[in-house]
């Protein structure tokens, strides 16, 4: 693109430099076909690029880039009442693709996973009621078996 | 490389990319940007882990101190100092910034001696000194060293001061497989005392199984702790510690066992596949849940009613529970959480909570019943059928009521074992095998608070089995064999589960710790949850024969 711009200027007025980050619908367009760890990393590199990639969209891409059929309206209406796609990957699928790697990420893992999103979602509704004495930042969670110890957030 | 820490802690603006931390005027903005900092100091945290490190962002001023103070010790310490590092330490994984720094750090500075060790410094002098220690004063211990790993576990990175003390113990315990099987010996020769009632004997056996279940490490030791404690109230004939009424503790407890093991899991997950096959082309369905408790089971089925295909049928939940100790209606409380989330998924929903001292004070007319064709009904009892079997004619009542429902389908979740034989003897060896294996498997487990509570859980049940007579002796586990018999003769017939409760099951153990140890296995149609080869837990599912 640079050297089309040189040769460009020999006859045309200045054409400005490319900046991605004028064009945060292309950004998107790029997030969405990054797989988790390219798009974490990418998440990382600067505060505009962390803000556009809380984009759910992009995770939601990620979460079902290997399910086919792709699921239907209903789904994304539930995920996104349980907490969204980017909080679904961190929470559940990411961790059960970590621990079952030999299977083929199919229907039956997604609907693991929504089961197990969907008992996180009911906990945290209990935050306040059930563990009086435990410190408050210590919310219960049946997905702690998922998580590594030091990794307690 | 000096970084301005300021960076972490600021929010992300998108007007303003290059603004350092925005000190803006506003107290209620500043409360917006501090609630926007934590989420993103969450997100931060996940996006860390995923690149491979094991750090919150939180620390992550702290993490630059240090490595400064490292750079500079460095610096300043002669050759010898640092090869005593190459040689004598042990090293954490260097991912996880925080508690490497923090170990290099002392590995320079050594600290005075921790003063929270001497706690378990003294309990540890007791260990070894081998006295006799009489039954109350077991239960004492047993609820220090329940203090002792909490309160170990809650410090930040210190799980592995905790098994390096752990460890030293083992290393210097001799023969302890040799006490192991004395342990045994002596416990099986306490219950044959106890049974025989040769009290004097038992007692003085109580007293031995005391310091040699301290010699053992790991499992062997909590068991044996439960099951010396049961024996002493036996013979003493001491009271259980807790009535059976205080139903919110061990609500709690029980949710700690869901948090730290599958068991619980794999009984809800089966039994709602169960459930939701039988429900399925129904537009109004109505369940039935005999063991409500933190109604658990149901976000995950109305997740899966919420996005099957057809859409969602109206579902309808009765939940029955006994009475909460301090008259506070907790079965209202479930109801509404329950209905905040069928909201926010878009099922419809309907909620009815009745308190009962036992399930055999229920009538099928209490439960207003809608006619079969209208709604499909089904019944659910996860570990709550057992408690009917210490009452003459309690659970034949429960199954009339449950055949009065005309449920489409009755899914029972049950221990796999047999603690109700006539024999207090054969009861106990039964029980002691049963709670080895299941205190096995949760040994797996890195040590929380969680996990204390599960075994505490365990330990109630423990004690209720052995302590116990008549009335108040509740778990009075039986085989599927068992149950089966009793179903076949009542009117039921088994109902297959399919294999995608299998499937799923499967799925769920292998997120487990790769699954190693715990086993799926089908029987007649039943789950069953074992660990290695013994079943521990089964899930099976029944329903009317048409000829009744």
């Amino acid at each position: 693109m640079v050297e089309k711009n040189n040769n460009e200027r020999q006859r045309v007025k200045l054409v400005p430099e490319f900046s991605i980050n004028d064009h945060q619908d292309v950004l998107v367009e790029i997030l969405r076909r990054l797989d988790g760890p390219s798009l974490c990393s990418a998440a990382c590199v600067c505060r505009l690029w962390s803000a556009v990639a809380r984009n759910d969209s992009i995770w939601e891409e990620l979460c079902f880039r290997q399910v086919s059929p792709r699921p239907s309206l209903p789904l994304r209406s539930v995920v996104s009442a349980l907490g969204g796609y980017k909080r679904l990957y961190f929470l559940c699928i990411r961790p059960v693709l970590a621990r079952l790697p030999k299977i083929i990420w199919s229907h039956d893992q997604l609907q693991l996973s929504l089961s197990l999103y969907c008992v996180h979602y009911y906990e945290r509704l209990y935050v306040g009621a059930w563990h009086e004495d435990a410190p408050p930042s210590a919310p219960p969670s049946s997905l702690m078996f998922l998580r590594k110890p030091v990794n307690v957030v | 490389m000096k970084r301005d820490l300021h960076q972490f802690q600021g929010p992300p603006d998108t007007r303003f990319p290059n603004h350092e931390t925005a000190n803006t005027g506003s107290s209620s903005k500043d409360k917006m940007m501090k609630v926007k900092e934590e989420e993103d100091g969450g997100n931060m945290d996940e996006l860390l882990a995923v690149l491979g490190y094991k750090v919150r962002s939180s620390e992550m001023a702290e993490v630059a101190l240090k490595l400064e103070q490292l750079e500079t010790m460095m610096g300043n310490v002669q050759e010898d100092g640092l090869s005593n590092l190459a040689t004598d330490t042990v090293h954490y994984n260097p991912s996880e910034l925080y508690s490497w720094l923090d170990n290099m750090l002392t590995e320079f500075n050594p600290p005075p001696p921790e003063i929270n060790n001497s706690f378990l410094a003294g309990a540890g002098g007791s260990d070894y000194d081998l006295k006799a220690i009489p039954g109350n004063a077991i239960y004492a211990r047993s609820n220090q060293f329940a203090i002792d790993s909490s309160s170990s576990s809650n410090q930040a990175g210190t799980t592995v001061t905790t098994t390096t003390t752990e460890s030293t113990r083992s290393m210097v315990l001799v023969d302890s497989q040799e006490n192991g099987v004395r342990l045994v010996h002596a416990l099986m020769a306490c219950a044959e005392a106890i049974q025989n009632n040769d009290l004097s004997i038992a007692e003085a056996l109580v007293k031995q199984i005391g310091f040699l279940a301290v010699s053992q490490a790991g499992a062997m030791r909590k068991v044996a702790t439960y099951f010396a404690e049961a024996l002493a109230r036996r013979i003493y004939r001491l009271s259980p510690p807790q009535t059976q009424i205080d139903h919110s503790l061990s609500d709690t407890l029980q949710m700690h066992f869901y948090e730290t093991c599958p068991y619980l899991k794999f009984a809800h997950f089966t039994a709602n596949q169960a459930i939701l096959e039988a429900f399925e082309g129904k537009k109004r369905v109505h369940v039935i849940d005999f063991s409500m408790n933190q109604g658990l089971q149901w976000p995950a089925l109305m997740q899966a009613l919420a996005l099957r295909e057809g859409g969602p049928p109206v579902f309808r939940l009765t939940g029955i529970g006994p009475p909460a100790a301090d008259n506070s209606d907790h079965l209202h409380e479930v109801g509404c959480k329950l209905a905040q989330l069928a909201e926010a998924i878009h099922v419809e929903f309907e909620y009815r909570g009745f308190v009962a001292n036992s399930l055999a004070d229920l009538d099928a007319s209490m439960l207003e019943l809608r006619p079969s064709e209208i709604e499909a009904v089904a019944v659910n009892s996860v570990f709550e059928l057992h408690k009917l079997l210490g009452r003459t004619g309690g659970i034949e009542k429960v199954l009339g009521v449950v055949k009065q429902i005309k449920p489409v389908i009755f899914t029972v979740v049950e221990q796999e074992s047999n603690h109700n034989g006539p024999v207090f003897l054969d009861r106990f060896t039964e029980s002691l095998h049963y709670y080895s294996t299941l205190f096995d498997s949760l040994e797996g487990v890195p040590s929380s608070q969680d996990k204390v509570m599960s075994e505490v859980y365990l330990g109630k049940q423990i004690c209720n089995l052995v302590a116990c007579e008549g009335p108040d002796r509740v778990e009075r586990h039986e085989t599927l064999s068992q149950w089966a018999n009793r179903f076949g003769t009542s009117g039921f017939a088994p109902a297959h589960l399919g294999s995608n409760a299998f499937k799923q099951a499967s799925m769920l153990l292998a997120l487990f710790n790769g699954g190693e140890g715990y086993s799926v296995e089908e029987n007649n149609g039943c789950l069953m949850l074992g660990w290695h080869t013994r079943p521990l837990i089964t899930t099976s599912a029944w329903k009317l024969l048409a000829a009744h």
